[in-house]
Protein backbone atom coordinates (compact mmCIF):
# COMPACT_ATOMS: atom_id res chain seq x y z
CA UNK A 1 0.00 0.00 0.00
CA UNK A 2 2.51 2.53 1.10
CA UNK A 3 4.70 1.33 -2.02
CA UNK A 4 2.05 2.25 -4.10
CA UNK A 5 1.15 5.73 -2.93
CA UNK A 6 4.80 6.51 -2.67
CA UNK A 7 5.26 5.21 -6.38
CA UNK A 8 1.85 7.43 -7.27
CA UNK A 9 3.42 10.37 -5.44
CA UNK A 10 6.46 10.23 -7.79
CA UNK A 11 4.39 9.95 -10.90
CA UNK A 12 2.52 12.75 -10.46
CA UNK A 13 5.64 14.69 -9.68
CA UNK A 14 7.24 13.55 -12.27
CA UNK A 15 4.79 14.28 -15.12
CA UNK A 16 3.82 17.23 -13.28
CA UNK A 17 7.66 18.39 -14.35
CA UNK A 18 7.58 16.78 -18.10
CA UNK A 19 4.08 18.84 -18.09
CA UNK A 20 5.84 22.05 -17.25
CA UNK A 21 9.24 20.46 -19.81
CA UNK A 22 6.96 19.96 -22.58
CA UNK A 23 4.85 23.10 -21.86
CA UNK A 24 8.09 25.36 -21.88
CA UNK A 25 8.76 23.36 -25.31
CA UNK A 26 5.36 24.21 -26.90
CA UNK A 27 5.48 28.01 -25.93
CA UNK A 28 8.76 28.63 -27.85
CA UNK A 29 7.73 30.17 -30.71
CA UNK A 30 5.88 32.68 -29.21
CA UNK A 31 8.45 33.23 -26.82
CA UNK A 32 11.24 34.02 -28.72
CA UNK A 33 13.36 36.39 -26.75
CA UNK A 34 13.23 34.02 -23.27
CA UNK A 35 12.70 30.78 -24.76
CA UNK A 36 16.49 29.40 -24.54
CA UNK A 37 16.92 30.84 -20.95
CA UNK A 38 13.58 29.75 -19.94
CA UNK A 39 14.05 26.35 -21.63
CA UNK A 40 17.41 25.66 -19.93
CA UNK A 41 16.58 26.93 -16.42
CA UNK A 42 13.45 24.26 -16.29
CA UNK A 43 15.23 21.45 -17.45
CA UNK A 44 17.70 21.48 -15.09
CA UNK A 45 15.73 22.45 -12.49
CA UNK A 46 13.83 18.83 -13.23
CA UNK A 47 17.18 17.05 -13.88
CA UNK A 48 18.14 17.69 -10.54
CA UNK A 49 15.32 16.45 -8.49
CA UNK A 50 15.44 13.14 -10.94
CA UNK A 51 19.14 12.87 -9.70
CA UNK A 52 18.30 12.62 -6.07
CA UNK A 53 16.33 9.71 -5.64
CA UNK A 54 15.91 7.78 -8.79
CA UNK A 55 18.49 5.36 -10.52
CA UNK A 56 20.60 5.96 -12.92
CA UNK A 57 22.00 4.08 -16.18
CA UNK A 58 25.85 3.17 -14.73
CA UNK A 59 23.84 1.61 -11.14
CA UNK A 60 21.30 0.04 -12.96
CA UNK A 61 23.84 -1.70 -15.40
CA UNK A 62 25.88 -3.01 -12.11
CA UNK A 63 22.52 -4.15 -10.71
CA UNK A 64 21.79 -5.59 -13.91
CA UNK A 65 25.24 -7.83 -13.87
CA UNK A 66 25.45 -8.55 -10.49
CA UNK A 67 22.14 -10.94 -10.84
CA UNK A 68 23.58 -11.93 -14.55
CA UNK A 69 20.59 -10.36 -16.61
CA UNK A 70 21.50 -11.51 -19.99
CA UNK A 71 22.05 -10.07 -22.97
CA UNK A 72 21.69 -6.14 -21.52
CA UNK A 73 20.81 -3.81 -24.05
CA UNK A 74 21.19 -0.09 -23.30
CA UNK A 75 19.06 2.05 -26.52
CA UNK A 76 18.48 5.62 -26.49
CA UNK A 77 14.72 6.28 -26.81
CA UNK A 78 14.05 7.23 -30.35
CA UNK A 79 13.20 11.50 -31.18
CA UNK A 80 9.89 11.32 -31.37
CA UNK A 81 9.04 10.27 -28.24
CA UNK A 82 10.27 12.67 -25.10
CA UNK A 83 8.86 10.83 -22.34
CA UNK A 84 12.30 8.60 -21.57
CA UNK A 85 15.86 8.81 -22.15
CA UNK A 86 17.16 5.53 -22.14
CA UNK A 87 15.46 1.90 -22.22
CA UNK A 88 17.38 -1.06 -20.85
CA UNK A 89 16.37 -4.44 -22.50
CA UNK A 90 17.16 -7.65 -19.97
CA UNK A 91 16.39 -11.23 -20.36
CA UNK A 92 15.59 -13.59 -17.39
CA UNK A 93 15.95 -17.12 -17.94
CA UNK A 94 13.27 -17.90 -15.85
CA UNK A 95 10.25 -16.06 -14.72
CA UNK A 96 11.35 -16.28 -10.76
CA UNK A 97 14.97 -15.02 -12.44
CA UNK A 98 12.67 -11.67 -13.81
CA UNK A 99 11.36 -11.25 -10.61
CA UNK A 100 14.19 -11.47 -9.32
CA UNK A 101 15.72 -8.91 -11.28
CA UNK A 102 12.90 -6.02 -10.94
CA UNK A 103 13.13 -6.71 -6.97
CA UNK A 104 17.06 -6.03 -7.33
CA UNK A 105 16.22 -2.98 -8.96
CA UNK A 106 13.72 -1.62 -6.31
CA UNK A 107 16.01 -2.81 -3.67
CA UNK A 108 19.00 -0.75 -5.06
CA UNK A 109 16.60 1.89 -5.16
CA UNK A 110 15.74 2.16 -1.56
CA UNK A 111 19.56 1.66 -0.55
CA UNK A 112 20.65 4.63 -2.40
CA UNK A 113 17.49 7.17 -0.99
CA UNK A 114 18.39 5.50 2.94
CA UNK A 115 17.39 7.75 5.52
CA UNK A 116 16.02 9.85 3.07
CA UNK A 117 12.04 11.92 4.42
CA UNK A 118 10.62 11.04 1.57
CA UNK A 119 11.23 7.93 -0.90
CA UNK A 120 10.74 7.96 -4.39
CA UNK A 121 10.36 4.04 -5.45
CA UNK A 122 10.45 2.88 -9.60
CA UNK A 123 6.86 2.26 -10.55
CA UNK A 124 6.43 -1.63 -11.64
CA UNK A 125 4.50 -3.46 -13.39
CA UNK A 126 3.82 -6.84 -14.25
CA UNK A 127 5.26 -8.12 -11.07
CA UNK A 128 2.88 -10.80 -10.47
CA UNK A 129 3.05 -12.45 -14.09
CA UNK A 130 7.09 -12.61 -14.62
CA UNK A 131 7.17 -12.48 -18.52
CA UNK A 132 7.83 -8.92 -18.70
CA UNK A 133 8.04 -6.80 -15.78
CA UNK A 134 8.72 -2.32 -16.35
CA UNK A 135 10.64 -0.53 -13.91
CA UNK A 136 9.68 2.77 -14.56
CA UNK A 137 12.48 4.72 -12.87
CA UNK A 138 12.00 8.31 -14.60
CA UNK A 139 14.16 9.06 -17.41
CA UNK A 140 15.90 5.25 -17.48
CA UNK A 141 13.12 2.57 -18.10
CA UNK A 142 14.06 -1.30 -17.46
CA UNK A 143 11.74 -3.93 -19.64
CA UNK A 144 13.35 -7.17 -18.00
CA UNK A 145 11.70 -9.93 -20.17
CA UNK A 146 11.82 -13.59 -20.10
CA UNK A 147 13.70 -15.21 -23.25
CA UNK A 148 10.03 -16.26 -25.10
CA UNK A 149 8.49 -12.72 -24.54
CA UNK A 150 11.97 -11.01 -25.74
CA UNK A 151 11.47 -12.78 -28.91
CA UNK A 152 7.93 -12.65 -29.63
CA UNK A 153 7.49 -8.61 -28.53
CA UNK A 154 11.17 -7.64 -30.81
CA UNK A 155 11.46 -4.89 -28.78
CA UNK A 156 14.94 -4.39 -29.90
CA UNK A 157 13.48 -4.14 -34.01
CA UNK A 158 10.92 -2.09 -32.72
CA UNK A 159 13.13 1.01 -31.66
CA UNK A 160 15.67 0.21 -34.19
CA UNK A 161 14.19 -0.08 -37.73
CA UNK A 162 11.05 2.25 -36.93
CA UNK A 163 13.22 5.57 -35.86
CA UNK A 164 15.62 4.34 -39.08
CA UNK A 165 13.22 4.56 -41.46
CA UNK A 166 11.48 7.75 -39.91
CA UNK A 167 14.81 9.43 -40.00
CA UNK A 168 15.62 8.18 -43.98
CA UNK A 169 12.58 9.33 -45.00
CA UNK A 170 12.57 12.58 -43.80
CA UNK A 171 15.90 13.12 -45.43
CA UNK A 172 14.59 11.92 -48.56
CA UNK A 173 11.43 14.22 -48.71
CA UNK A 174 14.18 17.21 -47.87
CA UNK A 175 16.61 16.72 -50.50
CA UNK A 176 15.08 18.08 -53.94
CA UNK A 177 15.14 16.11 -56.87
CA UNK A 178 14.66 16.96 -60.07
CA UNK A 179 11.49 14.89 -62.12
CA UNK A 180 12.86 12.44 -64.70
CA UNK A 181 10.21 13.15 -67.80
CA UNK A 182 9.38 9.85 -69.08
CA UNK A 183 7.21 11.46 -71.76
CA UNK A 184 7.45 10.05 -75.19
CA UNK A 185 6.90 12.65 -77.12
CA UNK A 186 9.71 14.95 -77.96
CA UNK A 187 10.11 18.34 -76.08
CA UNK A 188 8.25 21.33 -76.91
CA UNK A 189 10.66 24.11 -77.51
CA UNK A 190 8.72 27.71 -76.85
CA UNK A 191 11.09 30.10 -78.91
CA UNK B 1 -17.44 7.55 -22.89
CA UNK B 2 -17.81 4.15 -23.01
CA UNK B 3 -20.30 2.15 -21.64
CA UNK B 4 -21.53 -1.44 -22.45
CA UNK B 5 -22.45 -1.92 -26.07
CA UNK B 6 -20.13 0.49 -27.06
CA UNK B 7 -18.11 -0.67 -30.10
CA UNK B 8 -14.13 0.31 -30.11
CA UNK B 9 -11.85 0.08 -32.65
CA UNK B 10 -8.28 -1.98 -32.00
CA UNK B 11 -5.31 0.06 -32.01
CA UNK B 12 -2.82 -3.10 -32.23
CA UNK B 13 -1.89 -5.99 -33.88
CA UNK B 14 -3.45 -8.83 -31.97
CA UNK B 15 -6.00 -9.91 -34.83
CA UNK B 16 -8.89 -8.24 -33.64
CA UNK B 17 -10.26 -5.58 -35.51
CA UNK B 18 -13.65 -4.57 -33.80
CA UNK B 19 -14.77 -5.11 -29.79
CA UNK B 20 -18.26 -4.32 -27.61
CA UNK B 21 -17.73 -3.61 -24.42
CA UNK B 22 -19.58 -5.35 -21.77
CA UNK B 23 -18.31 -4.44 -18.21
CA UNK B 24 -15.87 -1.71 -16.68
CA UNK B 25 -13.34 -2.89 -14.67
CA UNK B 26 -12.85 -2.25 -10.92
CA UNK B 27 -16.18 -0.35 -10.47
CA UNK B 28 -19.87 -1.23 -9.42
CA UNK B 29 -22.25 1.10 -10.43
CA UNK B 30 -19.88 3.64 -12.76
CA UNK B 31 -21.28 4.78 -16.06
CA UNK B 32 -18.57 5.47 -18.43
CA UNK B 33 -15.29 4.44 -18.45
CA UNK B 34 -12.39 7.03 -19.87
CA UNK B 35 -8.97 7.21 -21.45
CA UNK B 36 -6.92 3.88 -19.14
CA UNK B 37 -9.55 2.32 -17.74
CA UNK B 38 -9.70 -1.67 -18.66
CA UNK B 39 -13.11 -3.45 -19.87
CA UNK B 40 -13.78 -6.39 -20.73
CA UNK B 41 -15.19 -6.35 -24.42
CA UNK B 42 -16.07 -9.30 -26.78
CA UNK B 43 -14.67 -9.48 -29.84
CA UNK B 44 -17.19 -8.51 -32.86
CA UNK B 45 -14.87 -8.80 -35.75
CA UNK B 46 -11.31 -10.65 -35.77
CA UNK B 47 -9.13 -11.27 -38.70
CA UNK B 48 -8.99 -14.67 -40.14
CA UNK B 49 -6.58 -17.29 -38.85
CA UNK B 50 -5.19 -15.13 -35.76
CA UNK B 51 -4.92 -16.42 -32.60
CA UNK B 52 -8.04 -14.27 -31.80
CA UNK B 53 -11.63 -15.31 -32.61
CA UNK B 54 -15.10 -13.84 -32.80
CA UNK B 55 -17.05 -13.57 -30.30
CA UNK B 56 -14.17 -14.68 -27.60
CA UNK B 57 -14.46 -12.50 -24.15
CA UNK B 58 -10.97 -10.96 -23.24
CA UNK B 59 -9.76 -7.45 -21.49
CA UNK B 60 -8.57 -4.83 -23.06
CA UNK B 61 -7.09 -1.15 -21.79
CA UNK B 62 -8.73 2.31 -23.73
CA UNK B 63 -6.49 3.98 -25.46
CA UNK B 64 -8.03 6.58 -27.40
CA UNK B 65 -11.84 8.50 -27.09
CA UNK B 66 -13.91 10.49 -28.88
CA UNK B 67 -14.93 12.25 -25.68
CA UNK B 68 -12.13 14.90 -24.95
CA UNK B 69 -9.19 14.46 -22.35
CA UNK B 70 -8.70 17.08 -19.83
CA UNK B 71 -5.13 18.02 -18.93
CA UNK B 72 -4.06 20.55 -15.67
CA UNK B 73 -2.63 22.67 -17.92
CA UNK B 74 -5.48 23.63 -19.58
CA UNK B 75 -4.53 21.26 -23.08
CA UNK B 76 -7.80 19.03 -24.38
CA UNK B 77 -6.99 15.72 -26.35
CA UNK B 78 -9.86 14.79 -28.60
CA UNK B 79 -9.38 11.44 -31.05
CA UNK B 80 -11.74 10.55 -33.80
CA UNK B 81 -12.45 7.36 -32.61
CA UNK B 82 -12.77 4.80 -29.68
CA UNK B 83 -9.61 2.45 -29.73
CA UNK B 84 -8.18 -0.16 -27.30
CA UNK B 85 -5.71 -2.38 -26.98
CA UNK B 86 -6.24 -5.89 -26.19
CA UNK B 87 -4.27 -7.31 -23.04
CA UNK B 88 -4.29 -10.63 -21.11
CA UNK B 89 -5.12 -11.56 -17.15
CA UNK B 90 -1.80 -9.93 -16.36
CA UNK B 91 -1.55 -6.63 -18.27
CA UNK B 92 0.49 -8.04 -20.79
CA UNK B 93 -0.67 -7.14 -24.47
CA UNK B 94 -1.49 -9.67 -27.09
CA UNK B 95 -0.06 -7.66 -29.88
CA UNK B 96 3.19 -6.84 -30.48
CA UNK B 97 2.98 -3.16 -32.14
CA UNK B 98 0.75 -0.61 -31.17
CA UNK B 99 -0.77 1.76 -33.90
CA UNK B 100 -2.07 5.58 -33.78
CA UNK B 101 -1.29 8.04 -31.32
CA UNK B 102 -1.37 7.29 -27.70
CA UNK B 103 -1.71 9.38 -24.17
CA UNK B 104 0.73 10.22 -22.06
CA UNK B 105 -1.52 9.54 -19.09
CA UNK B 106 -1.92 5.70 -19.83
CA UNK B 107 1.87 5.82 -18.16
CA UNK B 108 0.93 7.35 -14.85
CA UNK B 109 -1.81 4.64 -14.80
CA UNK B 110 0.96 2.38 -14.84
CA UNK B 111 0.19 0.93 -18.53
CA UNK B 112 4.11 1.33 -19.53
CA UNK B 113 4.04 -1.41 -22.07
CA UNK B 114 1.50 0.04 -23.90
CA UNK B 115 3.18 3.66 -24.31
CA UNK B 116 6.73 1.93 -24.54
CA UNK B 117 5.15 -0.13 -27.76
CA UNK B 118 3.50 3.11 -28.93
CA UNK B 119 4.48 4.99 -32.17
CA UNK B 120 4.11 8.22 -31.18
CA UNK B 121 3.38 9.84 -27.58
CA UNK B 122 0.84 12.46 -26.91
Amino acid sequence: MWAVQRARAFLASSTTSSYSSSLSQSLKPWKLGFSGFKHVSSSSVIDGRRCEGLLDLPEIEKVLSDVRADDVKVMPVPKHCDWADFMVLATGRSTWHVKNIAQALIYKAKQKQRGAKRMMLPSVEGQEGGKWIVVDSGKVIVHALEEKARAYYNLEGLWNSETLEKEADLGNALVKIRRKNNSKKPAQRSA
Amino acid sequence: MIQPQTHLNVADNSGARELMCIRIIGTSNRRYAYIGDVIVAVIKEAVPNTPLERSEVIRAVIVRTCKELKRNNGMIIQYDDNAAVVIDQEGNPKGTRIFGAIARELRQLNFTKIVSLAPEVL
